[in-house]
């Protein structure tokens, strides 16, 4: 059998060989054992990976799934089988797998005579059954293995070595020839040559027409796809056709394809030696593709494949089996090249409760079908359950309703790290402590937990493990915390997941890389070009400065020196943050941002070189960092970081917190906000405050808002080193150097102008008087518990002294008037009233203060603070300037301007006033009705007084009024004065607006004369002055009290009531009044205030 | 490093001030403005003299007069790499925060000297290693700076103490 096969052969090798068809046959041959090679390493770990770890156990199988797409000797051995004899077949497949497996072997021969067998039958049929492509490859490739083994016996190698030789024809022979360096084979070579010249010849001598019948024998009954682009043919000849066996899809259960493939497998194992074998093929799946939930089987016929799929678990024979058509075969066995999963990787779940979530690889098991996953638990412990009825929520979790709690996507629950505490809330019993070494195991539920990470075992298929894409706050998340607080964060294997997705345009034209792998490695560049993965380097440095060298993506990193302005570009939570580069490791880089003065790590890709001078944010967020920011009705904060999809303030609280820029608003900063420290000095944004108490803390003044301080350290490390607390808790360390030098801002002082408009200016602030003279003072208590008693004064407000007393030790408040200043050096006693009048010029200011305090001894002025702040304020002004500025400017106020008219009319009738004390009543009680009584007044007031006229000119207003009030006294200490101030209160109590003031006011002028009045007379007199005016507050009343004191008391009232009858609240004052004498001040304080605010 | 430099300044005053002091003013706003000052690049410590004063233009509008004043100043211009004694003036578990100047200089944790310690117990908290060398808030320190950032108004700086000669 051996020879007529092998002259064939030899025949046929040459007739082979010079066909052009021949020529790329070897070729096809070379490819097609390239492609085997392909094969041997994709399609076992197909089959090693999608049947499981089949290809070791059996390699027969192996085998035939390689010899299927290069048309297996198996497929052949069936068709003859089928041919002829079953059995006989059987036998020969094995015989020819073996063969297949260890080529030329013992048993090597049999087969190939078979197969030789086989050839020279259907070569005797004129290969009238179609060819197969490949079948004239494999013969060929047999027969030369004969050839040579029987002719040469050279070896597997040098046989093909040689087939490729002769494939290439001469020249290639002649090339290699002189380059071959096996010595030993020289002289084989020689006389392959001389063979192959030998066939050429034989070529040659047969004429092209038999050479055309030959070819049309062969193919003729192919298209011309095989003939016409031979290029294409390697892959075309492999293709399967309908004379190879058929593909059959069984449906499966989803999910378990690979494990049917493995039962499979085994079962296909066990049947070898048994009566009936599997008569399949070979089986695959497509993992979980379009193509889920099938398998596949390869079988000559269907009756195969049911027997094979018998008795097996999870795949449906008996539905519909789909006949995969030839032309899709290829398309099934398309190898996509799988990642391997490595533990510390990153996947995601596909479904169920953690759909989406980042998971790390914990183990891989050995089948590559499960993965244990750590995973951040979502878990509600329990907390969702309907609590009457306990019992049914686990019957509930069975249903699968979607509006469970857990099923719902919406509503899973937050991730948060297992708590065991929690957990035994509700749920003890479903919790057990897993004895380890670390204690920190838990069961629950089912459930592992590790660290408080959920651990579980995973379906590969439930998994995605590509394109995870992890975000660094994921991985965060996913860290395990060390017992120290530091966070285990392995950079290493991160940098390993995220460099197989470095995407294109990390490398922007211009950056300064460096190649740290591969054979370029240490070469420093810029980049000039990048298309895909592929970036274009000038290199810098080194030997081959200025040439331009190709290297892939995955070798590079950016360059970065120590002290570089750069900007975080990547994907990383950091973006867009500036700084400056601190540390560089490998591809690691610790910058120091900018805003925060925070040190992050990032990878050097993310980086990119910091354009010009980094501003802030590169304004990626709307709100920058350092801004006033309104969080809710009550709360305003400060930006302390400012990312794209979120901001951090820090609160008015001093509580940071996190939210979405939507749900902030920008607070227009009030650059000239005012505010008073702990001290009572004035803060304004800019200055340099200190917190007192606390930490200590020192920075300049960002933000006033409200009562609170936004504050600015430069060397703050937390929050950006913006701080916040309450102004009266800072101390102003330095008020901004601009604002009490500013060489520009003084033009006021050049300009007369504006100076005289100052005095307007001074209504607005109250001035504050400097030291209070009476601080230090020695002083003697003229009434109350300690009256009699002496002390020093400690300190001062406007109204009270704070005494240290010099008999016990203590410390008490009291009114200043009750006081007496007493003469270290004499002894003499003066009333604090007196001693202040008496120290000259700026007595008057002192006046005002001091005035309102005597008023009201207990809360009278205090309640009125303000009013009373405000006739401090003001008396200076009249005191000092006297009328003349003063008073036109207030005149021409509108408050008053609109009274004058009604002065001058009523002055005329009221000229009653003048008459006497209580002719002025009769005013006041116009005043009520018309509120034109002062006039009247004016007439009174004026006659005696030269100082009155302001009043009339001036128009009246309540300052006038009180200056001209208070100066008579000062003029004249005589009885008569204290009329006029009454009078002159009155007179300025009409004007409706300054009521409030006047009232008060007059109140204040009231007591002067009194008080000049006091020396002769009794002490209480300017008392009763003073709770007139205040009853004063009503336009009536006040001039009313404040004559009745002064002149008679029985008449003001009467007077009074006559007058205060038409304005309710005028009765009020009355009373007062009265009251007044008895007790003057508590009664005089309480309801003037009352009536002071109804007149607001 | 410092510098000697003629510079130029526009100033522009108020009419208000336009009279016989005019120049006095005119220098007192240079001093005033410049002195201490720093633009981004460099400081001026200090201005020397002033050279000349243009004649005043005054400013259609505005009534503003305008004058170009040349002066010469010392200047202080930080450079990377440059070495400077500064005080230290807070410690941090991140670093050390130092003034040179009107520069501050952060030295961060990884560019002291690998032995020296952030001790948060000592009072001040202090940066120490076990030869007895401290670093604590107003010790005088040698710094190499590493990196400069200007910004509008200020200057801001990365240095390191971690080579032998310096701490």
């Amino acid at each position: 059998m051996a020879a007529p096969g092998q002259s064939w052969l030899t025949q046929d090798f040459g007739g082979d060989d010079e066909e052009s068809d021949n020529d790329f046959n070897p070729g096809l041959e070379m490819g097609s054992d390239a492609e085997a090679d392909d094969d041997d390493d994709q399609k076992p770990r197909v089959s090693a990976q999608r049947s499981g770890s089949a290809s070791e156990d059996e390699p027969a199988a192996d085998s035939k799934t390689n010899g299927k797409k290069s048309v297996s000797p198996v497929k052949e051995e069936r068709e003859v089988a089928a041919d002829e004899d079953e059995a006989e077949g059987e036998d020969d497949a094995k015989e020819e797998d073996n063969g297949e497996d260890d080529e030329g072997e013992g048993e090597d021969l049999n087969g190939n005579e078979d197969d030789e067998e086989d050839e020279d039958e259907e070569e005797d049929d004129e290969e009238d059954e179609d060819a197969v492509t490949s079948r004239p490859r494999k013969r060929r490739r047999r027969g030369l293995n004969q050839f040579f083994e029987e002719e040469a016996e050279v070896d597997e190698d040098d046989d093909e070595l040689e087939a490729e030789e002769d494939d290439l024809g001469p020249e290639f022979i002649q090339d290699t020839h002189p380059d071959d360096d096996l010595p030993p084979e020289a002289d084989q070579d020689d006389r392959r040559h001389r063979e192959l010249d030998r066939q050429r010849q034989l070529q040659q001598s047969l004429d092209a027409e038999q050479e055309a019948a030959k070819f049309r024998e062969r193919y003729g009954r192919r298209t011309t796809t095989a003939l016409s682009n031979s290029s294409f043919v390697p892959q075309n000849l492999l293709m399967p056709d309908v004379n190879d066996p058929s593909i059959w899809g069984v449906r499966c259960k989803a999910g378990k394809e690979r494990e049917i493939i493995n039962k499979l497998m085994k079962k296909f194992i066990e049947s070898q030696g048994s009566r009936n074998p599997m008569r399949i093929c070979s089986a695959f799946e497509r993992g979980d593709g379009p193509m889920a939930g099938y398998i596949f089987v390869e079988a000559r016929r269907k009756v195969d494949v049911d027997d094979a799929l018998t008795n097996v678990a999870d795949v449906y024979p008996r539905s519909k089996m789909n006949l995969v058509p030839v032309k899709e075969m290829p398309d099934l066995l398309r190898v996509t090249k799988n990642r391997e999963l490595e533990v510390g990787g990153y996947v995601r779940i596909k479904r169920g409760l953690y759909q989406g979530d980042l998971g790390m690889i914990e183990s891989v098991e050995t089948n590559g079908l499960e993965v244990t996953v750590r995973l951040v638990p979502r878990l509600t412990y329990g907390m969702d359950e309907d609590q009457a009825r306990p019992g049914a929520a686990d019957a509930k979790r069975k249903r699968p309703n979607n509006f469970g709690p857990v099923n719902s996507f919406a509503n899973r629950p937050p991730q948060r790290l297992f708590n065991e505490n929690e957990a035994r809330k509700r749920h003890d019993r479903f919790l057990q402590q897993n004895r380890g070494l670390t204690g920190r195991s838990w069961s629950y539920k089912g459930d592992l937990y590790e660290d408080g990470f959920l651990i579980k075992d995973f379906k590969l298929q439930h998994l995605i493990t590509e394109n995870v894409n992890p975000r660094l706050d994921e991985i965060t998340k996913l860290t395990r915390t060390a017992a120290d607080g530091s966070e285990l964060l392995d950079l290493e294997s991160l940098a390993h997941s995220l460099r197989n997705t470095t995407a294109e345009g990390n490398y922007v034209p211009g950056d300064e890389v460096e190649v740290y792998e591969g054979e370029q490695k240490g070469i420093v560049g810029r980049t000039e070009a990048v298309t895909g993965n592929i970036v274009s380097i000038m290199v810098t440095e080194g030997e081959l400065t200025g040439q331009l060298v190709e290297v892939p993506v995955k070798g590079l990193r950016k360059r970065f020196r120590e002290g570089d302005n750069v900007e975080i570009i990547g994907g990383s939570k950091y973006r867009d943050e500036v700084g400056m580069v601190l540390r560089i490791k490998d591809d690691k880089v610790t910058v120091l941002t900018n805003n925060s003065n925070e040190e992050i790590t990032v990878f050097s890709k993310d980086l990119r070189e910091a354009t010009g001078a980094g501003g802030a944010g590169a304004g990626a967020s709307k709100f920058d960092v350092q801004e006033l920011v309104q969080i809710d009705p009550t709360t305003a904060g400060c930006v302390i970081r400012a990312d794209r999809e979120s901001v951090r303030i820090l609160d008015q609280n001093g509580s940071v917190t996190t939210r979405i820029p939507s749900q902030v608003q920008k607070i227009e900063a009030r650059r000239n906000a005012v505010a008073t420290d702990k001290n009572g000095s004035e803060i304004r944004v800019g200055d340099v405050v200190r917190e007192s108490g606390g930490e200590n803390k020192s920075g300049t003044i960002l933000h006033i808002h409200r009562g609170f301080v936004f504050a600015h350290n430069k060397l703050g490390i937390e929050n950006s080193g913006i701080w916040v607390a309450r102004c009266t808790n800072v101390i102003t360390t330095a008020a901004k150097g601009g604002r009490i030098t500013a060489p520009s801002t003084d033009l006021s002082k050049m300009n007369p102008a504006l100076q005289m408009k100052r005095p307007d200016m001074s209504m607005a602030p109250p001035q504050r008087p400097g030291r209070d003279p009476l601080q230090g003072k020695f002083v003697h208590i003229n009434k109350g518990t300690y009256k009699g008693h002496r002390a020093i004064v400690k300190d001062t407000t406007a109204g009270e002294a704070r005494l240290e007393l010099q008999t016990k030790h203590k410390t008490i408040n009291i009114s200043k008037f009750d006081l007496s200043v007493v003469d270290t050096n004499t002894q003499n006693k003066t009333r604090y009233e007196d001693w202040i009048r008496n120290r000259g010029g700026p007595s008057a200011m002192r006046a005002g203060p001091g005035f309102s305090g005597s008023r009201v001894p207990d809360s009278g002025f205090g309640g009125r603070t303000p009013m009373g702040v405000m006739d401090g304020g003001r008396t200076p002004a009249w005191g000092t300037a006297s009328r003349t500025p003063a008073w036109g400017g207030p005149g021409s106020s509108a408050l008053e301007s609109g009274r004058t008219p009604a002065w001058k009319g009523p002055s005329g009738s009221q000229t009653s006033y003048g008459g006497g004390g209580m002719t002025s009543y009769g005013g006041p009680g116009n005043h009520s009705t018309s509120g034109s009584r002062t006039p009247a007044w004016n007439a009174g007031a004026k006659t005696p007084y030269g100082a009155d006229h302001g009043f009339s000119s001036s128009g009246n207003s309540g300052f006038d009024a009180f200056a001209a009030g208070s100066r008579t006294p000062a003029y004249t200490s005589s009885s008569r004065t204290p009329a006029w101030g009454g009078p002159g209160n009155a007179a300025s109590a009409p004007t409706p607006a300054a009521r409030p003031y006047d009232a008060p006011t007059p109140g204040i002028s009231a007591p002067t004369p009194s008080a000049s009045g006091r020396y002769d007379d009794d002490a209480y007199t300017p008392y009763l002055g003073a709770p007139t005016p205040g009853a004063g507050p009503q336009d009536a009343p006040t001039p009313a009290p404040g004559f009745a004191k002064n002149a008679n008391k029985e008449p003001l009232k009467n007077n009074r009531l006559g007058f205060d009858a038409p304005t309710p609240a005028a009765s009020a004052p009355t009373p007062y009044a009265s009251g007044a004498f008895d007790a003057p001040t508590p009664a005089a304080g309480g309801p003037r205030y009352a009536d002071d605010d109804d007149e607001d | 490093m410092f510098f000697l430099r003629y510079l130029e300044r526009d100033i522009s005053i108020h009419p208000s001030f336009f009279g016989n002091s005019v120049h006095q003013r005119l220098k007192d706003q240079l001093y005033a403005d410049l002195e201490g000052s720093c633009n981004g690049e460099y400081y001026i410590v200090c201005i020397m003299d002033i050279y000349n004063i243009s004649a005043g233009r005054v400013r259609p509008g505005s009534g503003d007069a305008h004058f170009t004043i040349l002066y010469r100043a010392i200047l202080w211009k930080p450079f990377k790499g440059e070495t400077i004694d500064c005080a230290v003036s807070s410690i941090k578990p991140q670093g050390v925060f130092c003034e040179a100047g009107p520069l501050t200089v952060f030295v961060s944790k990884l560019h002291l000297p690998p032995d020296m310690r952030h001790n948060p117990d000592a009072t001040p908290p202090q940066y120490s290693n076990n030869a007895g060398d401290v670093i604590e808030k107003g010790s005088a320190v040698r710094v190499q700076l590493i990196g400069l950032r200007s910004d509008v108004g200020n200057m801001y700086a990365i240095g390191k103490m971690s080579s032998q000669w310096f701490g």
